[in-house]
């Protein structure tokens, strides 16, 4: 799952992991999403562009 | 002291603080760090669980969701004196949450037992269940203050830096530092370089100009009681009145000393 906050400045950032998902998926810059959700600050930029969603990896193995 | 406010909104704010001396200043930036107390879910009780993640790793992510705060209702725990720090309804808040699988369990999802403390944004996901996967499970909050635990902080990327002053004398119009500004604020004109009133609040105090100027006609320097703020709130608080309970609790710990003072 994506971290509730931005591990710098503490900023939540896990609130726009849907929409910047969704729209980077459709095929939109993800330097442009990131811009347009207000996420100007580099440590919070490399929250959403660093995350690997692992949730469908480990579900199997309870 | 004067404030002269540049941005305004819900959440974040940037103004001009001047007349006033570094030392308060950053007692402004820390109070809105460290000493504005807010709610934020300090203990989890766990019914069920079969997501992906550990009981720990949930609470953890519980912990960090900003929940708007009504300081006038609630006192910080640890200086309640209905409960002496126990724990009772004036210093705490319980949510509950209960999720059936497929899905994913959002912040809107948590109950509150006081329909005005909600958590400040609807949609942060905690966690996703699949098939089958239950969540059930209540959360307390209490008041705690930011020096504690950073879910406790209010302010968030709060900093100044001093109102910068541009000095710009004997110019030969060269033309090398409006190159190697890295705002590019430094403007050219026929008589010289120039920077105009509004810009000169973006200068970094970065120098480069000074460096590049072979006949030394600029000098940039900085006023020493005048500062640009920049700070956001978590949410907990309006940007607003997060920096007024700053600003309270500066006065408070002021009064505090005096008080002290007056038994000797
Ligand atoms: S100090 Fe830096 S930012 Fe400021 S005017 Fe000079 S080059 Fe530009
Ligand atoms: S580098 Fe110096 S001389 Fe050249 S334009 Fe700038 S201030 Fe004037
Ligand atoms: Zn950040
Ligand atoms: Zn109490």
């Amino acid at each position: 799952m994506i971290p509730v906050r931005c591990f710098s400045c503490g900023k939540v950032i896990s609130n726009y992991w849907d929409e910047y998902k969704r729209r980077v998926g459709d095929g939109e810059d993800a330097a442009a999403v990131l811009d347009d959700l207000g996420i100007t600050r580099y440590c919070c930029r490399r929250m959403i562009l660093s995350h690997v969603e692992l949730v469908d990896v480990l579900s199997p193995y309870q | 002291m004067e404030v002269d406010i540049l941005e305004l909104s819900d959440r974040s704010a940037k103004f001009v603080l001047s007349k006033v001396s570094t030392s308060f200043a950053n007692g402004i930036r820390r109070a809105m760090i460290a000493d504005v107390p807010t709610l934020a879910i300090e203990y989890v009780n766990l019914y069920d669980n079969t997501s992906v993640l550990y009981d720990e790793q949930l609470a953890l992510r519980l912990s960090l969701i900003p929940i708007v705060t009504d300081a006038e209702t609630y006192v910080p725990q640890a200086e309640c004196d209905v409960c002496g720090g126990e724990g009772c309804p004036a210093c705490e808040v319980s949510l509950t949450l209960s999720a059936e699988g497929p899905g994913t369990v959002y912040s809107r999802d948590l109950i509150s037992s006081d329909p005005k403390i909600q958590p400040a944004d609807p949609t942060i996901p905690i966690v996703e269940l699949k098939k089958g996967q239950k969540l059930v499970l209540e959360a307390v909050a209490h008041m705690g203050y930011g020096r504690d635990s950073v879910k406790w902080q209010a302010g968030v990327a709060c900093g100044y830096k001093n109102v910068p002053v541009i000095n710009i004398q004997n110019c030969d119009a060269c033309g090398h530092c409006a190159a190697e500004c890295p705002k590019g604020i430094i403007r050219f004109e026929e008589s010289g370089a120039k920077v105009s009133e509004e810009d000169i609040l973006k200068c970094s105090l970065c120098r480069l100009c000074e460096q590049v100027c072979d006949i030394h006609a600029i000098k940039v320097d900085f006023d020493e009681n005048a500062f640009v703020f920049t700070m956001e709130s978590d949410g907990s608080y309006t940007a607003r009145d997060l920096a007024i309970n700053a600003a309270n609790v500066i006065k408070g710990k002021a009064e505090e000393i005096l008080s002290i003072l007056d038994q000797f």
